[in-house]
């Protein structure tokens, strides 16, 4: 019989330890089923509260445009956590990015729904807590 | 059957209740205070793609969507 360090036996130490790699596997695998489950469930909230136009719009491109309540400009709604929010000149051509959004670690689909409710109902409250991005960095290409 | 709907890590929990069943509603009501007063806003569906926010329980509503208080990122 080995021992480790003159105390440990070897073959217990190594069972430990791969017991305890496999909870970590197991728990890492858990987690991201878990995540992408939410995932799911907040997109098919989202395409359920989105009118036929921007669920088309949404389906196509994978962001879709709203209305601002208070200005009436419209906004592009990115599927990201961060300055996923384009406010949009009469030409469509992006022209702000804006980042807000509700606290916690929510699944994108909930954090979009959240900020197309948010824009059209209460726009210049929003704005007020989000902050305004650069646009010298392109935002991704998408659809 | 009336919903209401938690955002969440999970994506979303959901609560149904009857509104002609008084005990539900109270329930519903009493949920719905408990969130607001915690900073979550509530809407309302009132139409395809068409939502509301409200303030206080809304006893038509089909739906109501809670989200956590906005803040800046």
């Amino acid at each position: 019989m080995r021992f480790v360090g003159g105390d440990l036996p070897l073959g217990p130490v190594l069972a430990t330890l791969a017991i305890l790699t496999c909870a970590l596997v197991l728990g890492h695998v858990r987690e991201v089923s878990q995540r992408r489950t939410a995932e799911e469930k907040a997109l098919t909230l989202l395409k359920q509260w989105l009118s036929p136009a921007e669920l088309a719009q949404y389906e196509k491109h994978s962001y879709f445009e709203v209305t601002g309540g208070d200005s009436g400009k419209r906004y592009r709604i990115r599927p990201s956590r961060q300055m996923n929010l384009d406010e949009l000149d009469e030409r469509g051509t992006r022209t702000a990015a804006w980042c807000f959004g509700p606290e916690g670690e929510l699944p994108i689909g909930d954090v979009m729904l959240a900020q197309k409710i948010a824009v059209e109902n209460n726009e210049r409250g929003a704005l007020a807590l989000a902050n305004r991005g650069s646009l010298l960095q392109s935002p991704p290409r998408l659809g | 059957m009336a919903q209401q709907i938690v955002m969440d890590v999970t994506g979303d929990t959901r609560h149904e209740f009857d509104p002609t069943d008084a005990a539900a509603l109270a329930e519903a009501r009493a949920r719905f205070k408990q969130l607001t007063d915690a900073g979550f806003t509530a809407a309302v569906r009132k139409g395809s793609g068409i939502s509301q926010l409200v303030r206080h329980f809304d006893l038509a509503a089909d739906e109501t969507v809670f989200f956590p208080r906005l803040r800046g990122g």
